[in-house]
């Protein structure tokens, strides 16, 4: 493992979790299409009880 | 801090729950290997609901409550640096919770109370199984009132001090838990209990099924809340890392909290003794809960891609291969978080008032909860172990790789065996069955998914005797080796100065939940006093 100087470790603590945000929003979107999926593609074609 | 009873207390109570557990996983696998018709020598309706009955039991109620409570007692102890309060009391509650333990045993074993955990009337079981029952959550009662009472001294002798994290969190579980507990207390004390004694000869369903929704699904949370806690306090510690936000996770434990309790129609989408008004409501309330499991997967994977970061790894998502995937803390919250995804999911879907329609009381819905139970939750308690286990014996963790081994076995057999499940849902089976005595096509196409079930059983139940393995053989390991570690919190990442009042305690939320739940179930209660309902007779014993 690289020892990173103090300067490098400040810049890390200080910014943004750029890659948590896009990771979230994969997670977010993607749930929302599966549920999507699953409303549009399985449920309403099964049509109504009879 | 090094209080000896709080080690006891923590040992004991988790003793007691990984023993439930394991018992419940031999019964899990003979339920899969029964419930797919291809063993005739096992077939057998009243052994399997004898059965699935005890494994429910043990897993949600016995598991759960004990490792709960002696993961509070220790949390409590170390986080607040005080001994646990009145530990007469604390031992007079595990004796309790246990003896009820032994009681509720004795009927399920013997078949006398095969009524599944959720023991909807009018299914009737043997009047000592509502006994143990009840003594277990009185048990329970005893840690909350603990809990609640350090708490409340600590922040009386601490004035304008913030209680640690790790304590806000455990007696926001213990608060959330006298509430969730009030419903099924409800049930039992004025409805289950004088039918099963035969003081009354029929039983309004509508109303039990509607206190028992009270507890249903918060029930849930109180399991999780440790994970959580885990999760939060210390995945970071050991990832090498800090806490990204320390105000973040308290508003997500309150969110948490407070939404999970007035919620629990989704379970009674399809039940007559509700308008679809109120279910429409609580449906509602089961999508706000997805705002804390968010703002929880956005803190911790934060404070994980902060210490990838720190360890060298670079780009968007370059810290994930640097993080220290040999810690079990570290490889149990990442695969933990998996499962959650996918249950998370399968879990909007259940709360989806129409589709619900679609999956309501088939095999999706124990699919969905064993992943998120069994999986997202239960992985954090081995994580938990694991951790604590070198602490409270003194001993070095007998082997890590091995630890490692048992919890990729355990998320590898848990996809195995739930994925089918939720397919075996969409085509149509049935939960609560004990075998397909029919032969037609749709049946026979189960059968593939029913065998990738048995074999996720297999590797579940070979990783849960793992477990087992390197518990006994961490704690009564010979070697003189002598472990010397302490607990370790983690720093949050910026320090936590000026805590507003609300996130610093837990009187205001009480009120807060106090209204939400007589919002919510007030009238949906008050109506069985007003309207005609029917009664029904015992079906049972």
């Amino acid at each position: 493992m690289k020892q990173l100087s103090e300067e490098e470790r400040k810049k890390i603590l200080e910014s943004s979790p750029v890659g948590t945000w896009v990771l979230m929003l994969t997670v977010s979107a993607s749930m929302v299409i599966g549920w999507l999926f699953l409303y549009y593609g399985v449920f309403l074609p099964r049509g109504i009880i009879n | 801090m090094n209080d000896n009873t709080a080690k006891n207390l923590a040992l004991s109570h988790m003793w007691v729950a990984f023993i439930a557990f394991i018992l419940a996983c031999f019964m899990g696998e003979y339920q899969v290997l029964e419930r797919s018709g291809l063993f005739e020598i096992l077939s057998s309706p009243t052994v399997y609901f004898a059965s699935v009955s005890t494994h429910g039991v043990l897993m949600a109620f016995v598991l759960t409550t004990f490792f709960i409570m002696g993961f509070g007692y220790y949390t409590a102890s170390t986080s607040l640096k005080v001994p646990v309060w009145n530990k007469q009391l604390a031992w007079g509650g595990f004796s309790l919770a246990l003896l009820g333990t032994v009681l509720a045993a004795i009927p399920l074993l013997t078949g006398f109370a095969s009524v599944m955990y959720t023991f909807y009337p009018p299914i009737q079981a043997a009047f000592v199984f509502y006994l143990g029952a009840t003594l277990l959550i009185v048990g329970s009662w005893v840690w909350c009132g603990i809990m609640i009472v350090m708490f409340l001294q600590w922040k009386q002798e601490n004035p304008g001090k913030t209680i640690p994290l790790a304590m806000f969190a455990t007696t926001m579980n213990a608060l959330l838990w006298l509430w969730t507990s009030a419903g099924v207390a409800l049930e039992s004390l004025f409805l289950i209990v004088p039918w099963s004694l035969g003081w009354t000869d029929t039983i309004d369903v509508g109303m039990a099924r509607t206190l028992f929704a009270w507890t249903l699904h918060p029930i849930v949370y109180f399991w999780l809340l440790p994970a959580y806690t885990a999760f939060y306090v210390f995945v970071p510690k050991q990832a090498g890392s800090f806490l990204f936000s320390d105000e973040l996770a308290r508003a997500a434990f309150i969110v948490l909290v407070v939404f999970s309790l007035p919620i629990g129609f989704h379970h009674l989408y399809m039940d007559p003794e509700q308008a679809k008004g109120w279910k429409m409501l609580h449906g509602v309330g089961t999508f706000v809960v997805a705002i804390p499991t968010f703002m929880t997967g956005f803190t911790v994977i934060a404070s994980l891609e902060i210490a990838g970061r720190l360890r060298g790894g670079k780009g968007l998502f370059g810290w994930i291969g640097s993080l220290p995937w040999t810690n079990t803390m570290v490889l149990s919250v990442i695969l933990s978080l998996l499962m959650l995804i996918f249950g998370g999911w399968g879990g909007l879907v259940n709360a989806s008032y129409a589709m619900n329609a679609m999956i309501h009381n088939t095999a999706w819905v124990p699919g969905h909860f064993h992943l998120i139970f069994a999986g997202t939750t239960v992985i954090m308690y081995f994580a938990i172990a694991y951790y604590l286990w070198p602490i409270l014996t003194k001993k070095p963790l007998y082997s890590n790789n091995l630890a490692l081994v048992q919890l990729w076995t355990w998320f590898i057999g848990m996809s195995i065996m739930t994925t089918p499940w939720h397919v075996l849902g969409l085509l149509g089976q049935p939960r609560r069955i004990s075998s397909v005595v029919y032969n037609n096509l749709m049946t026979l196409s189960w059968k593939p998914y029913e065998l990738l079930m048995i074999l996720g059983g297999l590797v579940l139940l070979g990783s849960a005797c793992l477990f087992i393995y390197l518990l006994v053989k961490t704690q009564f390991n010979a070697t003189t080796e002598v472990f010397e570690g302490q607990v370790e919190y983690a720093e949050p990442l910026h320090a936590v100065k000026d805590l507003p009042e609300y996130l610093n305690d837990i009187k205001l939320w009480n009120k807060v939940i106090a209204v939400f739940m007589a919002i919510s179930f007030g009238i949906p209660i008050l109506q069985f006093f007003f309207l005609d309902t029917y009664d029904s007779s015992a079906w049972g014993y």
